[in-house]
């Protein structure tokens, strides 16, 4: 039995989803993640699982849907799916990542691909992460295809260390190892929530931006707890704090400091400039048209959603790897997201200057030039991170 | 033909022919997760059929041998409500299924008794009484993958195996849709004349072998063409070689010999010999293997009485093949076989008889050969040559 599987099976099923004796867990896999999904269920029953359900996603059959189904079957959930959905409800979720095939629908008709959404199966899961009713977990599963994008040739070993560096385990406690790094990402945004600023001002090469911040939303990081009190971490490897914004206080410009893989094109050097919340210009090396057809035909999607701080600690960082999976390259360094804001960061009623868009998309800006600093009410200027080092004590 | 063109037209045919998939139905795909190539090519070609839907649920025996290896005793026979609607919900669909085991030898080591208890019952229920109400068109089909073909040819040979898979299938012929059709015909005239025959036992003469069998008045011989409550045609096992009953298992007498190796639990019978006096086997002896057969006889009620007869003759593709594919949708159809065990209740019109044995397993083996001669025994004493020389003599 390979020993590191199964050393990451067990971290995704005790820190990560946090599995308890007598829950049932649901594991959702692609079929090239098989490995790592026998790996998950053997760990789940070790950590006391009632039952693993097993349901194994394949990109192929959705392809064939798309390309010879009948239009009505593009949004189809089936009862039997949604019954599936519905039993997570206080029980357990693990997710796996890892594209085998990113290029696999790219040759088909863009309209139906976008269609392709069984609406219902989301709106379950969503309420079920608004009501905080799973714990859960999203981990990466090393396949070929995914070895092939990273490093150009279907390198899967060299995949699995780094995604082992990135998940600690080469820790001699990974599970310890964890435990210490989930608690300084909270004592950090513990930090931010006591110093309640009012906005956010990054400085760096091609960078002067300020964004205003929200009283009533708060800045989270890595580990969550369901409404049955249960502590989870949904993504593994995580290193962000994170909070949502208010969407109508951007004003400057970023420039964004790693390629940005986005709908099978790669956008590099981004630079977004806000005026009074919106983005009004945008340019890159590559790919802007992209982005600019984004916020021309999504409502909203030209406002900040997410800032989230990320420093040198980050594994992800550390690992000088572009995963080409958002799981892990949004933990290399400081981002932001244009579109979507996050409603569970609010604390009671959802505010205005929450962003709601229908797309969330990160992009990384930190580097080792960049300066991060908090603006508080009262004018004060905190600073929060230089050379890629946390400030705030 | 190339490799994927192969895995195409195969894939048709078992959509077309063998389920029969049609316009606006809904169908359920079934594979190991190691079958995902020919699982693929089969919703391609349902949708290319004109499913409206095509659910896929693979499944995965390291997944089971972690939930009997490691999982609580009620996970055994659990069928989560999800299964249930899943399984429900192929009345009036179609089904896919595929066979070829990836790792036979995989729950080997582990406690046989949580082994046989790991059914989930609720679902199989529900297929039962689908398949009793005949409200499913659906086909069985082997996927060739690299542990099958260990199992083979010693080797994980999976361009042989598919190759073999390939002639089995008739994939060679120019257009394998109608020569299915003529072989699903031949197959149907065969049973037709033997049903109108009305025999009163089957006779089976050869080395070691001579076995007179009764039959039932109400069982007719059936072959694997099947219609659905919905008047759907469809081929529930491909390949498919045998004309088969059930018969009276109060009235066999004599003794038979195995003529092919016999893949059972994950052990190898050879050469076996059952002595069957009023029904029931009384004498068991075989090269190897003869405890696991008499340790079934002994513990599982009517094991010991028969609950089918298949004849096959020399067209049967899987015989021409002469490979032993370690899978019963294949090897059973290599030449005549009998199984101990549970009757056919559907080849009744009608409620089975009683002389339709009851019994919770069913094992086929196979008996035919060169110099196996099989006659029907009519009511009046006459004997009508059935066959010769693996050659069909009834007209």
């Amino acid at each position: 039995m390979d020993e590191r599987l199964e050393r990451y099976a067990e971290l995704a099923v005790r820190v990560g989803a946090n599995v308890q004796p007598g829950q049932e867990v649901f594991l959702l896999a692609n079929v090239e993640h098989r490995d790592l999904a026998r790996a998950l269920t053997r760990q789940a029953y070790r950590a006391g699982a009632a039952y693993v359900h097993v349901l194994y996603n394949d990109m192929h059959v959705r392809r064939a849907l798309i390309e010879l189904g009948p239009d009505e079957a593009l949004t189809y959930a089936p009862e039997w799916r949604k019954t599936f959905n519905e039993s997570m409800t206080g029980n357990a979720m693990i997710g796996t990542t890892g594209d085998p095939e990113p290029e696999l629908l790219a040759d088909l008709d863009g309209e139906r691909v976008g269609r392709a959404v069984p609406r219902e199966l989301v709106e379950i899961r969503m309420r079920q992460m608004s009501e905080d009713s799973v714990n859960w977990v999203g981990v990466g599963a090393p396949n070929e295809g995914w070895a092939r994008q990273v490093f150009g040739e279907p390198d899967v070993e060299r995949l699995w260390e780094k995604v082992a560096f990135c998940m600690r385990l080469d820790e001699p406690d990974p599970v310890a190892a964890w435990q210490d790094h989930l608690a300084r990402l909270e004592a950090r945004c513990e930090g931010l929530n006591e110093l309640g600023a009012d906005a956010l001002q990054y400085r760096g090469p091609g960078t002067d931006l300020t964004v205003g911040l929200l009283r009533n939303v708060r800045w989270m990081s890595g580990s969550t707890d369901t409404r049955d009190g249960i502590r989870y971490v949904a993504n593994m490897p995580t290193e962000e704090v994170f909070t949502s914004p208010d969407a109508r206080r951007t004003e400057g410009t970023i420039r964004s400091t790693m390629p940005l893989p986005l709908q099978g094109q790669i956008v590099r050097g981004l630079e977004l400039t806000f005026e009074q919340g919106r983005a009004v210009r945008v340019e890159a090396e590559t790919g802007a048209d992209l982005i600019r057809s984004h916020f021309a035909t999504i409502e909203n999607a030209d406002r900040l959603g997410e800032v989230a701080l990320v420093t040198k600690e980050s594994r992800v960082g550390r690992s000088g790897t572009i995963f080409y999976d958002v799981l892990f390259d949004e933990n290399a360094t400081c981002h932001i997201a244009y579109g979507m804001g996050l409603p569970f960061l609010v604390d009671g009623e959802p505010d205005d200057g929450l962003n709601v868009a229908n797309m969330h998309v990160d992009f990384m800006v930190g580097g080792p030039e960049l300066e991060v600093d908090a603006l508080l009410a009262d004018g004060t200027v905190v600073p929060l991170v230089r050379n890629e080092e946390w400030q705030l004590a | 033909v190339k490799a994927e063109e192969r895995l195409e037209r195969y894939a048709e045919l078992a959509v077309r022919v063998g389920a029969n998939v049609q316009q606006g139905q809904e169908v359920f795909v079934i594979p190991e997760i190691e079958h995902a190539d020919l699982a693929r090519a089969l919703v391609r070609q349902a949708y290319l059929a004109g499913a409206s839907y095509v659910h896929v649920f693979y499944r995965d025996e390291h997944v089971r041998k972690a939930m009997i290896e490691l999982g609580p005793d009620s996970a055994l026979a659990y069928t989560p409500a999800w299964e249930k609607e899943l399984t429900e919900a192929m009345s009036d669909n179609a089904l896919l299924a595929t066979t070829g085991n990836a790792d036979p030898e995989l729950l080997a080591d582990l406690d046989g008794d949580r082994v046989g208890r790991a059914i989930p019952l609720e679902r199989a229920e529900i297929r039962q009484r689908q398949h009793l109400e005949q409200s499913v068109n659906w086909c069985a089909v082997g996927a060739p993958n690299a542990g099958w073909a260990t199992q083979v040819f010693g080797e994980p040979d999976v361009e042989r195996l598919w190759e073999k898979v390939a002639f089995c299938m008739r994939l060679d012929e120019a257009d394998p849709v109608s020569a299915w059709r003529e072989h699903l015909d031949r197959l149907r005239v065969r049973g037709d004349a033997l049903t109108g025959l009305r025999p009163d036992a089957l006779r089976y003469r050869g080395p070691d072998t001579d076995l007179t069998v009764g039959l039932l008045p109400s069982a007719r011989w059936g072959s694997a063409g099947f219609r659905t409550s919905g008047g759907i045609d469809y081929v529930a096992n491909m390949p498919t070689e045998e004309i088969f009953t059930t018969p009276d298992c109060r009235r066999a007498e004599g003794k038979i010999r195995s003529s092919l190796p016999l893949v059972l639990d994950g052990q190898m019978i050879r050469g076996l010999q059952l002595t069957l006096e009023e029904g029931r086997i009384v004498g068991v002896d075989a090269e190897q293997g003869a405890d696991l057969i008499r340790g079934q006889l002994g513990t599982v009620e009517n094991a010991d009485r028969l609950g089918e007869l298949a004849l096959v003759t020399s067209e049967s593709r899987v015989g021409q093949s002469e490979t032993l594919f370690f899978d019963t949708l294949f090897d059973e159809n290599a030449t005549c076989h009998i199984a101990y065990g549970a009757g056919l209740p559907y080849a009744f019109d009608g409620e089975p008889d009683e002389g339709c044995n009851d019994a919770k397993l069913h094992v086929d083996f196979m008996v035919g050969g060169p110099e196996l001669e099989v006659d029907a025994l009519l009511a009046d004493g006459s004997a009508v040559p059935l066959i010769r020389d693996e050659n069909w003599q009834l007209q």
